[in-house]
């Protein structure tokens, strides 16, 4: 067996396709690094700009970084917003939660009580998902006005909690999808009824499932502007309508604006940092992707 | 026994099921069918009027200046955002598709954007994008200017496709979301159909074209989709870009300003069915056609 | 068509788990060598070593004359087929068979030629317009030998090429491919966990085991003289049975029987020290009821616990004095729990290995 010849050019080979290797590796490193730049371009400018006191403030110094670290910016932002994140705390926060336990709910029927034309049902909603939402703006705010919630937050989140119909009946019903069926008919034939089933099977193994949603909807309330922008009055601002109207003005300096535009990034971008395998969940199950 | 008590659990599900059945109802169609009423009524001012006015209100709509404006300013958005989130997605999840040390923390700083409101968004990219020359000169400009380039007029400009440029951030923001869909097909395809491609004779490059590329097809789709509506329906990104801003007027800014500043809700409504129309378009084949592989699967 | 050659072939993968160790085999040309094992045993990797999708660490790998260590797959004249069958779902049955051909710049009217001549040969002429998804499993495992065959490969490398086919469509799949090597004599490696369909299938085959190769032979000689305690009870089915024994003069002691030993065995036996410790083995199949063994045989008291019918045999599970056996007899003999028998084995039959090295001492 040591009589085999050898071919001369394996070697020469072996080392063409390690060198472009570890090109190809190279090339793909520095590409990643440019877009991670291009990624982080405004976050970093929202930073220095907002780090910086007031005597740096100049625009033709707008790239370089502060001189030290001076919260003055930031201090300026949030006595202004102040009152607006208190109000997206106080919106974002119950509309998450009710919408969480709504969809769960839906989810489950939809996943594990099938009925004749439940899946009609559920493309209803889905539509719902998809619609922008000024074909319904205008008897929205009439039918606000009406039951005399304008202008306050419990309208706002009504008006959440009901759109987020689709998206989280759609993320509960996929997560519950995975769910083996048995468990369910498991449950039946041990004895326990439809509510039965839901508190000791089923909710058991939501948590994944309401972390996605919570999350999901925590955010997308949290960063909404339209509802609010219809829905709202001054003293109940959330944050998004608050900064966009700051930043319209000519009268507020330019780095309070974005030391503002960080503060109102800011929960959303904790939460995506610690929580964002959940965050992209919610995500893909919007593009149906299950 | 068995079957009676499965059947009863069907009613109690029904009736769990029945509050969120009216409320999409109600607030999904009836609003919408709603706003259509509107759309065929004479009501221009605080006081509602419905009194019929047929399709009046779209044949003005649409020998509307303004509104011709917005449809050529959607379209310009919608391609240069559609084919930018696309390309930059694609390109980001081809780096990313091997794994290696530190690919997860890429993948997370290009999805962060996702979780940031289109309103901060506006704001930061407004100052990134800020046109004044001389003393005020800024941004990227500043940056751009170091490379000896002229500052640009970006979203400001007068040209019809000043609103390009806001597709920059817009793809900023969601280049993210078509890497994710990419990335997540490109996980789905099979190691062992790759492998079958490279016994076959093909090299890398070649696996992809002949391979990889046409099964994503289909994520392409989904990609096309989700992105092509959000464009029609973009709003809060240009409100807080450039505030109210006739150059960048679009459909849905038309109908906010109209109905609610102007007070000409039927005028607002129509634009809504309009806009509502070139959405359904785009979704409902969609939805159809996932639902189905969905029940194939 | 070409030979293959392992010599001194390691595979180790990252984190030093050493798949392939040390792994010296010669594939002839034209030979259909299968690769057997349990899981795990590295057999896989090694195919994928050829393939070129795996590169390997240490030693040489040969396609006929060339030396391919570092040849990528599209440059190694082979076709495989995958478990999964690996189809192209976005091309038809045709353009999967072609795309191999298309890749390598083939005239499109010889593509066609062979698509067509590969299709006939496998009987799916009338399947080429359809997609993957239409297809049948016993279908689907067609197109995957088909975008082999047009290839016109110098080997063919298969792996586990029927384990997702029902039992029925495997016995024929399994003469399908055997009549396709004897049309083509194309040389090929074939990998399987399955010693049945190692045996029905392979010229020779290779049993791995731990990233080690055991033995390589035809068949029969797999069956008559395995080298170790793993190949003689991996070969065979059911397996053999084993007792410990000790060894008592020229004789063997299995607990109280005494087995009467002669010829070759008993002098391997006597030239071990009496009462050093030997494994016995012998076939289910190989023990007989009442006169059957002609020539010198040995005697195995047992009381039967439970039988197996199996039509025209029966499986016995029964006690003996050393353990517990299994042996296939006649149906004929109506054996019902708690008989007692005496079984006879021909002295032939009788497989000695030492229990330290686990090697077979008769040869």
């Amino acid at each position: 067996m040591t009589s085999v010849p050898v071919t001369i050019a394996a070697p020469r080979g072996a080392g063409r396709r390690a060198w472009a290797r570890s090109l190809g590796r190279g090339l793909r490193f520095g590409l990643l690094l440019a877009c991670a730049a291009f990624f982080l371009l405004p976050i970093w400018v929202m930073l220095i700009t907002g780090l910086k006191s007031f005597d740096e403030v100049s625009l033709a110094r707008m790239w370089e970084l502060p001189s030290g670290i001076n919260l003055d910016n930031f201090a300026a932002a949030f006595e202004r917003l102040a009152p607006n994140l208190l109000n997206s705390i106080l919106l974002a926060v119950p509309a998450a939660a009710i919408s969480a336990v709504i969809g769960s709910m839906n989810g489950y029927i939809l996943s594990k009580f099938k009925f004749p034309g439940s899946d009609l049902v559920f493309t209803l909603f889905l539509v719902g998902m998809f619609i922008p939402y000024q074909s319904v703006l205008i008897p929205l705010v009439l039918f606000v006005q009406s039951i005399g919630l304008s202008g306050s937050l419990l309208g706002l989140i009504l008006v959440h909690v009901i759109y987020g119909i689709p998206i989280t009946t759609l993320i509960f019903r996929n997560y519950y999808a995975t769910v083996p069926t048995e468990i369910v008919e498991s449950g039946r034939v041990d004895g326990a009824g439809f509510f039965g089933i839901y508190r000791h099977l089923i909710l058991p193994l939501s948590i994944p499932g309401f972390a996605v949603v919570l999350i999901w909807q925590f955010t997308q309330v949290w960063n909404e502007f339209l509802f609010a922008l219809v829905l709202t009055r001054p003293q109940t601002w959330p944050v998004t309508v608050a900064l966009n109207n700051m930043a319209g003005t000519q009268i507020v300096e330019w780095n309070v604006q974005m030391a503002g535009a960080l503060l109102a990034a800011l929960p959303t971008l904790v939460v995506y940092i610690l929580l964002g395998r959940y965050f992209l969940r919610g995500l893909m199950a919007g593009a149906l992707k299950g | 026994m068995q079957l009676r008590r499965a059947f009863q659990g069907r009613w109690v599900a029904v009736g769990m099921l029945a509050p969120s059945m009216l409320a999409v109802a109600i607030f999904v169609y009836g609003f919408i069918g709603w706003t259509a009423r509107v759309s065929l009524s004479e009501w221009r001012g605080l006081l509602p009027d419905y009194t019929w006015a047929g399709l009046a209100n779209f044949v003005d709509l649409f020998a509307d200046r303004r509104f011709h404006i917005d449809l050529i300013n959607t379209l310009v958005f919608t391609s240069f955002f559609v084919v930018g989130a696309v390309t930059a997605g694609l390109l980001l999840a081809i780096l990313l598709d091997r794994q290696f040390r530190g690919d997860s923390f890429f993948r997370s700083l290009f999805l962060f954007p996702l979780a940031i409101s289109l309103v901060v968004t506006g704001v930061a990219w407004r100052w990134l994008m800020n046109p004044s020359t001389g003393e005020r000169l800024s941004g990227l400009n500043l940056l751009l200017g170091t490379f000896g380039i002229d500052p640009l007029a970006w979203h400001t400009s007068d040209q019809p496709w000043g609103i390009a440029f806001v597709a920059l951030p817009a793809v900023w923001q969601m280049a993210g979301f078509t890497m994710a869909l990419f990335l997540a097909g490109l996980r789905a395809i099979p190691e062992e159909l790759k492998e079958a491609a490279r016994v076959d004779g093909a090299s890398e490059l070649q696996v992809y074209r002949g391979v990889i590329l046409p099964l994503l097809r289909p994520v392409l789709l989904s990609a096309l989709i989700i992105l092509g509506h959000l464009s029609l329906k973009v709003f809060d990104l240009i409100v807080a870009m450039s505030g109210k801003d006739i150059r960048l007027d679009v459909p849905s800014i038309y109908m906010w300003t109209t109905t609610f500043d102007a007070n000409n809700y039927a005028r607002g409504a129509a634009i809504a069915i309009v806009l509502l129309i070139m959405v359904a378009v785009l979704v409902v084949p969609y939805l159809a056609w996932s639902l189905r592989r969905e029940a194939e699967v | 068509m070409a030979t293959v050659t392992f010599d001194h072939m390691t595979k180790r993968f990252a984190g030093e788990t050493v798949a392939v160790q040390d792994f010296n085999l010669e594939v002839n040309d034209g030979e259909f060598l299968v690769l057997v094992g349990p899981s795990g045993c590295g057999k896989t990797t090694a195919l994928r070593c050829i393939a070129g999708l795996e590169t390997i660490s240490d030693g040489r790998l040969l396609i006929g004359e060339r030396i391919v260590n570092d040849v990528a797959p599209k440059d190694r004249d082979i076709a495989m087929v995958f478990q999964s069958y690996a189809l192209y779902p976005h091309m038809s049955v045709y353009d999967n068979l072609a795309f191999g051909l298309k890749l390598r710049k083939v005239p499109k009217a010889e593509i066609d030629r062979r698509v067509r001549e590969a299709a006939a040969i496998l009987d799916m002429e009338r399947l080429l317009d359809r997609k993957p998804k239409a297809l049948s499993g016993g279908q689907r495992q067609r197109v995957a030998l088909g975008r082999a065959i047009v290839r016109e490969p110098q080997v063919f490398l298969m792996d586990e090429p029927l384990s997702n086919l029902d039992a029925k469509l495997r016995v024929q799949t399994r003469a399908e491919i055997l009549r396709l090597h004897q049309r083509l004599k194309t040389t090929v490696v074939y990998v399987t966990h399955d010693q049945v369909e190692a045996m029905t299938m392979g010229d020779r085959i290779a049993v791995m085991r731990d990233g080690v190769l055991q033995q390589v032979g035809t068949p029969k000689e797999l069956y008559d003289h395995p080298a170790n305690l793993f190949v003689a009870g991996f070969i065979g089915s059911p397996a053999m049975n084993f007792m410990k024994a000790r060894t008592d003069g020229s004789d063997l002691n299995v607990a109280e029987v005494r087995l009467e030993l002669a010829g070759k065995a008993a002098e391997i036996v006597s030239n071990r020290q009496t009462g050093s410790e030997m494994t016995v083995g012998f076939r289910p199949e190989h023990l007989e009821l009442g006169n059957g063994v002609t020539g010198p045989a040995v005697r195995i008291p047992a009381s039967v616990d439970v039988v197996e019918f199996l039509g025209d045999e029966e499986l016995i599970h029964a006690q003996a004095a050393g353990g517990e056996l299994l042996a296939l007899v006649s149906s004929d003999h109506r054996l019902k729990p708690g008989d007692r028998v005496e079984f006879q084995l021909g002295l032939d039959k009788l497989h000695l290995f030492d229990p330290a090295t686990e090697l077979a001492l008769l040869r």
